[in-house]
């Protein structure tokens, strides 16, 4: 019932928002299903990735790249989150052995080796950037205006959402659960824990590099600067704050601090401030929001307010 | 061969500043068993800050006791906010400093400015067996050796040292013999502050600092400092200069364009080969 809602709600707001925040909801819902991926590997698989942004820019430049060679855009859009998850189970194979902070680090370490090549790759644009991307496009017909993206966004969305429930609720997600208690434990009642974590982070993979797809045909244009370790960390933002190990956590996450930036944003724009006021801003809110999340709600909002309303309702 | 020297030398001393930045890291792990993500932005607030005091007419010395000064405020005010509330996790305290270095971007750009920053330091060439390079890799290497030879004068001999030893061997044990180990904790983040602003004003004279080089400090002295197992500081040095000489080779010989990747390469190579060799049920 309150998912039907839900669904109805994001459905109809495309049409109801004014044209000028179109772009900002499209990377909203964008950054929201790659904040699902992280939500799956902190809450259930107990990992800490501060690198996800690697695998939304390497299906970004997947998507891009097949394009700009002249591959129907359906199909780079599909390869873009196999490649993404290819590329997850290859890194995730030796890095998956470290826990806590080693995998944060680890994670964090390999998105800077990426940024490092993709500027050095002359194939992929180099440090300048990735250009003349066309549009999406199915058979003849082509997406030009933001709204066809918002829906394109949100079926992503909708997709990864759904794949995560169903990982959840199932013995898989079951066993995740027990291994992120007690590894031990869940080892020695069967659970392949290490096979499941993989499985987890490459699924996560997935989520970015579908997301990272759809970012390379809205945009049109992709650079190394784009996928900056910042975004990586928004995301655990995103993630914790909304809530780790729920569904609607990670979209509940993205909306508070997309809509708090933009805000500030508009505030910060406006004349008679100094320049440099937006960026001050949006990485106060990042770090202030993040911080006092932590300590002071360590489960996160949407597990707060269901608690808070659960219990009035008795 | 001269190229050689040249190259060592430079290395050793960028090797210098990753090795102060680990050992703040080691410093503040042994104690707390917490990673500091905010270990980076101590030595970017302090070479910032230092810049601002020479300009302001400060003589050098008494500028750059300013800035390491206010890294270990920094160190403590991040230790209180990470480790304050009793029953903190050490992963959430992760967490809480990886906020609290963004954050330090927010308030670098209000002050300084998004645009990169430096300040003179020793000026001229020197020549080391026939080799030149600028004299300011030397300043490093004058003040780092002894730093570390005071620091584990501190751990061993001193009682206040030997107190956040015994933190870092057994919490509870030391808790026992009285000693309070959150408050050990925060002198241990201040002196993480201290040897992380250190780097800072040492380094950012032959280096330009700008907000965001404490993404690149941070991971190589964390690279620096897992050789070590994040608690040893003398194999953070040995680590951090190692380290040092690989990428002043590497973008020497091989043009420079990969000198990034060596430090990535050679940090999750250890860390992937050390926890072959560690159990899992140490490693969590």
């Amino acid at each position: 019932m309150k998912a039907a809602a839900g669904c109805a709600a994001a459905l109809a707001l495309p049409l109801l928002l004014p044209s000028r925040h179109l772009a900002t909801f499209v990377l909203l819902t964008l950054a929201a299903a790659v904040t699902v991926g992280v939500s799956l590997l902190m809450g259930y698989a107990g990992q800490v990735s501060l690198g996800q942004a690697s695998f939304y820019a390497i299906g970004a430049y997947a998507a891009g790249l097949l394009a700009v060679h002249g591959t129907p855009p359906l199909l780079g859009l599909l390869l873009a989150p196999v490649l993404a998850a290819a590329a997850a189970a290859l890194i995730g194979f030796p890095l998956l052995r470290l826990r806590g902070h080693h995998l944060a680090f680890a994670t964090l370490a390999v998105q800077l080796i990426l940024l490092s090549l993709l500027a050095q790759a002359s194939w992929a644009g180099g440090a300048i950037g990735l250009q003349g991307i066309p549009r999406f496009s199915i058979g003849g017909y082509s997406l030009t205006d933001d709204l066809g993206y918002a829906y394109l966004a949100l079926l992503v969305l909708g997709i990864a959402l759904l794949v995560s429930r169903n990982v959840v609720s199932s013995r898989a997600g079951r066993g995740l659960r027990a291994a992120a208690t007690s590894e031990i434990a869940a080892a020695a009642s069967g659970v392949p824990v290490g096979g499941y974590r993989l499985a987890v982070f490459a699924l996560s993979a997935a989520f970015a590099g579908l997301a990272g797809g759809v970012y390379a045909f809205f945009l049109g244009y992709l650079a190394p600067g784009s996928f900056p370790v910042l975004l990586s960390i928004e995301y655990v933002v995103m993630a914790v704050v909304g809530g780790l190990g729920t569904i609607a956590g990670p979209v509940v996450g993205a909306v508070l601090i997309v809509v708090l930036v933009q805000v500030l944003n508009t505030l910060g724009t406006q004349p008679g401030m100094p320049d440099y006021a937006p960026s001050v801003l949006s990485y106060a809110v990042y770090a202030l929001v993040l911080v006092v999340c932590v300590l002071y709600l360590p489960k996160g909002v949407v597990p707060s307010v269901s608690a808070a309303l659960h219990a009035r309702r008795r | 061969m001269s190229d050689l020297v040249g190259y060592v030398v430079t290395g050793l001393g960028i090797g210098a500043g990753f090795a102060l930045v680990a050992s703040g890291l080691v410093a503040i792990y042994r104690v707390t068993r917490v990673v500091n993500f905010a270990q980076g932005a101590f030595a970017v607030l302090a070479a910032m800050f230092t810049g601002t005091l020479l300009t302001a007419g400060l003589p050098h010395g008494v500028a750059e006791l300013g800035g390491v000064l206010l890294g270990a405020a920094a160190g403590l005010i991040v230790g209180v906010i990470a480790i304050g509330r009793p029953g903190t996790s050490p992963g959430t305290s992760l967490i809480v400093t990886l906020g609290l270095g963004v954050l330090a971007y927010a308030i670098e750009v209000l002050i300084w400015g998004d645009q990169p920053r430096s300040y003179p330091g020793v000026p001229g060439v020197a020549e080391v067996a026939g080799a030149r390079l600028q004299a300011h890799y030397l300043l490093i290497l004058a003040v780092t050796g002894p730093v570390f030879a005071g620091l584990s004068w501190f751990f061993l001999r001193t009682d206040l040292g030997k107190a956040l030893s015994a933190c870092a061997s057994n919490r509870y044990a030391a808790q026992i013999v009285g000693i309070d180990v959150r408050r050990m904790g925060l002198i241990a983040f201040g002196l993480g502050g201290a040897l992380g602003g250190l780097a800072g004003v040492l380094t950012t004279p032959v280096q330009q600092v700008t907000f965001d080089s404490d993404v690149a400090l941070i991971v190589n002295g964390f690279a620096a400092a897992v050789l070590g197992g994040l608690t040893r500081p003398v194999v953070a040095l040995a680590g951090g200069l190692l380290l040092g000489v690989a990428q002043t080779l590497v973008a020497g010989y091989g043009g420079g364009a990969y000198q990034v990747e060596v430090a990535l390469v050679l940090m999750l190579t250890v860390m992937i080969v050390q926890s072959a060799r560690t159990p899992i049920a140490v490693a969590a």
